[in-house]
């Protein structure tokens, strides 16, 4: 049974579909039914065969337990020894006590896995380093990535790309690296295989070769980690350079190149709604889960959704019943709010910081269309699609627009426009799912928020969009 | 095997390797793209004398490609591109897988589909055909060995590129089609690729053989927005989407109980349209659709269904 910690409000209200999430990042549950939640300071279980949250103890959690955790993955050319090196990086840092030792045919052999809904090939280990805990993500394809992008089964906080010293980059280099970009990866940390079989000398071209590919697409060619070493070797005891002690030091640079995600607590905060009352004789409060920034007492604020722009200010700001000055991201509080009425608050609704974020019904996606046997449509989809659109805690009208002529099979991911039937604050990498009839049929994440487009008489179907990029 | 060799050269081989030949080795691999072990061996084979080097390898590129090939082979290739080429009465489909879809999207192997599917067509332009419309299948076989024109074959070509990226390539399949006067042919290709090329590149491909009668009155006033060549391509990108088994033929064939399950062409909603069928939109722009051809990238074959349909566009266009 696997322990995760999570926002009270992403719990409540998502709690499946977050579960489902954590649980395939924590590999070990993906076997059970079962999945116990540290959540609010406690523990529940959700056992999701009959789609029941439960409450399980009272007891407090620990805090001390955190550990910071990384999602990193391979990308590489098939020949160059991606599943050798993730194996041998369990092996090594199972000598050093971290880790479980993980064979080569384990990984290998994995089975197609399913986050929401969306199968996925791809193979999930996971080990921990002295300073952080890894979830390790190897899929063969390009679109496999995007799925698992897609569908948050578990993003990437940095790649490790693998390339042979015998062979050099491969002409698909630059599509793994192109890849890597597309899906948000902004550190790279390069592994030269099979550094045994070859000079010294041409080992040192493929690591000149490697930081111009690495410039050309982006990344700093100059400061990126390149470390050599044979995983083979190192699979097989080997304690030479080359060998156990190349996995060290790659597991080193991962540590120090690929910073753990933080939370953001410079940014002009954001408090996604979840719910309000009415507090008699003070006013309304509204309740969330504070996104990023530090809110503070008297803050100028906006509450923001569904068409509704309003200017308020902080009143006051309580975490568990008692006042307090200021919170930062990641707290669970309750913010009164002034000369708001109750009836003019609606879940789904946003409270930030004044002038820091505006509403729009219109964005780019990308998102991905369920195959028929993973319960989404048969047909392809065109134009003018008109669907329920669910998000966080809120679900509303949307349209989606896909490339002037053209169309999107089930099982295949696209950029597309969606225009939403009334005005939302979305944030880039904001997740979502379209159902019809009562199905899930597709899932995305908000790519571009585009200029909202006016609508006549809430008719969708009459808009005009502007054109699909891409 | 090819890598034991390179391996058991550098070893016995070994010569001093100062910074002016590290110079050339990278200026040779630049140059030509071949692995850092190829380029190796051709600079050492030939004294460290680049024009020399660069020559060798470009001699040793088939047959280099050829071991790799004969080493890779037999690994299973499920992805790939569909290529539709069209030349005027002549239009080709065409198959080549690789094992992933980071090959699919890499230049190298885009253009050896290209080169496939053009190959195909002059073949197709060459054979003596019938007076009406006619189909043929290429299998792998025969694909592997077509002359391209520099008068290597296209299993030669499959080998060089193999030796590039690495990975196991495979000329899978071709439908073939040769129109009279009078039949138009369509093509499209889904999805449709970000670069520009002279075929028409995607996972999925159709070409849909059709004729249109010159439209009556009411007729021109139907077809006023979309010129024929428009509905053929949607008619083609009709059948990529909805996937129809056969055309249809009223009386023959029964519409099916639920309009989801529908395989028969002319009874589908129209993709572009679910308010009409296929068949009402064919009769409203006088256009009747002959044959059509549907790849998918990957899919699975059923034995003969090709044989069978080809029979079948035989005779409707007899």
């Amino acid at each position: 049974m696997a322990i995760c910690r999570i926002g009270f409000a992403v719990f409540k209200k998502t709690a499946l579909y977050q579960v489902r999430t954590l649980s395939l990042f924590l590999n070990e549950s993906k076997y059970n039914t079962q999945v116990k939640l540290c959540c609010d300071e406690r523990y529940w279980e959700v056992d999701w065969s009959d789609q029941q949250v439960r409450y399980l103890t009272s007891k407090t959690v620990p805090v001390s337990d955190d550990i910071k955790h990384c999602n990193v993955g391979t990308i590489g050319h098939i020949d160059h020894g991606k599943t050798t090196l993730t194996a041998a990086i369990t092996k090594v840092l199972e000598e050093e006590g971290y880790s479980r030792f993980v064979s080569y045919e384990e990984i290998d052999r994995a089975p197609e896995e399913k986050a929401r809904g969306v199968t996925i090939n791809a193979t999930h280990v996971q080990y921990r380093t002295k300073m952080r805990h890894y979830a390790h993500t190897d899929c063969p394809g390009h679109s496999d990535y995007i799925k698992n992008m897609i569908s948050g089964a578990s993003q990437m906080d940095g790649a490790i790309v693998v390339v042979a010293a015998t062979d050099g980059q491969m002409p698909q280099t630059r599509e793994h690296l192109l890849l890597a970009k597309q899906i948000g990866i902004k550190n790279i940390v390069v592994f030269i295989n099979k550094v045994d079989l070859v000079d010294e000398d041409v080992v040192d071209l493929v690591e000149i070769e490697m930081r111009e590919l690495l410039n050309d697409f982006g990344y700093d060619g100059i400061v990126t980690p390149i470390i050599r070493g044979s995983a083979k070797l190192a699979l097989q005891g080997d304690n030479s350079e080359m060998g156990k002690k190349s996995i060290i030091s790659l597991m080193k640079a991962i540590d120090e190149h690929i910073p753990t995600p933080t939370r953001d607590t410079t940014s002009p905060f954001i408090l996604p709604i979840d719910d309000a009352f009415t507090v008699p004789g003070r006013g309304t409060v509204v309740i969330g889960t504070l996104e990023r920034g530090v809110i503070k007492k008297n803050d100028e604020a906006e509450l923001l959704g569904f068409n509704v722009k309003k200017s308020t200010s902080v009143a006051d700001i309580q975490i568990f019943k008692k006042s307090v000055p200021s919170a930062e991201a990641g707290e669970n509080l309750g913010v009164l709010v002034r000369g708001v009425r109750l009836q003019a608050v609606e879940r789904g609704m946003l409270l930030c910081a004044r002038g820091s974020m505006d509403i729009s019904n219109c964005f780019e996606s990308e998102i991905y269309f369920l195959t028929k046997s993973e319960g989404g449509r048969s047909k392809p989809v065109t134009s003018k699609y008109i669907q329920q659109f669910f998000s966080k805690t809120w679900n509303i009208l949307c349209r989606v627009d896909v490339k002037e002529g053209e169309m999107i099979m089930p099982g295949e991911h696209a950029r597309v426009i969606i225009t939403l039937l009334r005005g939302m604050v979305l944030l880039e990498g904001q997740s979502f799912t379209i159902r019809e009839n009562n199905q899930t049929v597709a899932t995305g994440i908000v790519a571009k928020i585009l200029p909202s487009v006016s609508l006549i008489n809430t008719k969708l179907h009459k808009v005009q969009i502007p054109n699909v990029h891409n | 095997m090819f890598s034991g060799n390179i391996i058991r050269f550098i070893h016995v081989g070994y010569t001093v390797f100062n910074a002016s030949n590290k110079t050339l080795l990278s200026k040779l691999r630049k140059q030509t793209g071949y692995t850092f072990a190829n380029c190796k061996k051709a600079l050492e084979l030939n004294d460290y004398n680049y024009s020399l080097a660069e020559k060798w390898l470009q001699d040793q590129a088939q047959q280099l490609g050829w071991s790799k090939a004969t080493k890779l082979e037999g690994r299973i290739t499920a992805q790939g591109l569909v290529a539709v080429g069209m030349e005027k009465n002549n239009a080709v489909i065409v198959e080549v897988n690789c094992e992933t879809d980071f090959v699919a999207r890499n230049k190298n192997f885009s253009s050896l589909v290209e080169l496939a599917a053009t190959t195909c067509l002059n073949h197709t332009a060459s054979v003596p055909v019938g007076s009406h419309l006619s189909r043929f299948q290429l299998d792998a076989e025969i694909l592997k060995s077509l002359k391209v024109h520099d008068g290597k074959t296209l299993s030669d070509h499959l080998a060089l590129v193999i030796g590039k990226v690495g990975e196991n390539l495979s000329l899978r399949r071709a439908t073939c089609f040769h129109a009279a006067d009078g039949i138009l042919l369509a093509g499209y290709a889904h999805p449709s690729p970000n670069f520009q090329s002279s075929v028409l590149l995607g996972k999925f491909g159709a070409v849909v053989a059709y004729q249109a009668d010159s439209p009556s009155q009411s007729d021109t006033k139907l077809r006023e927005n979309l010129s024929v060549d428009e509905i053929g391509r949607q008619l083609c990108q009709h059948v990529v989407g909805m996937n129809p088994v056969k055309i249809g033929e009223v009386g023959q064939d029964t519409p099916a109980n639920n309009p989801d399950d529908e395989s028969c062409m002319i009874y589908q909603e129209y993709l572009l349209d679910p308010s009409q069928t296929v068949g009402e939109m064919l009769a409203s722009t006088s256009i009747s659709v002959l044959d059509f051809a549907r790849y998918e990238c990957g899919e699975e074959l059923l034995e003969n269904t090709e044989n069978n349909s080809s029979k079948v566009a035989v005779e409707i266009g007899g």
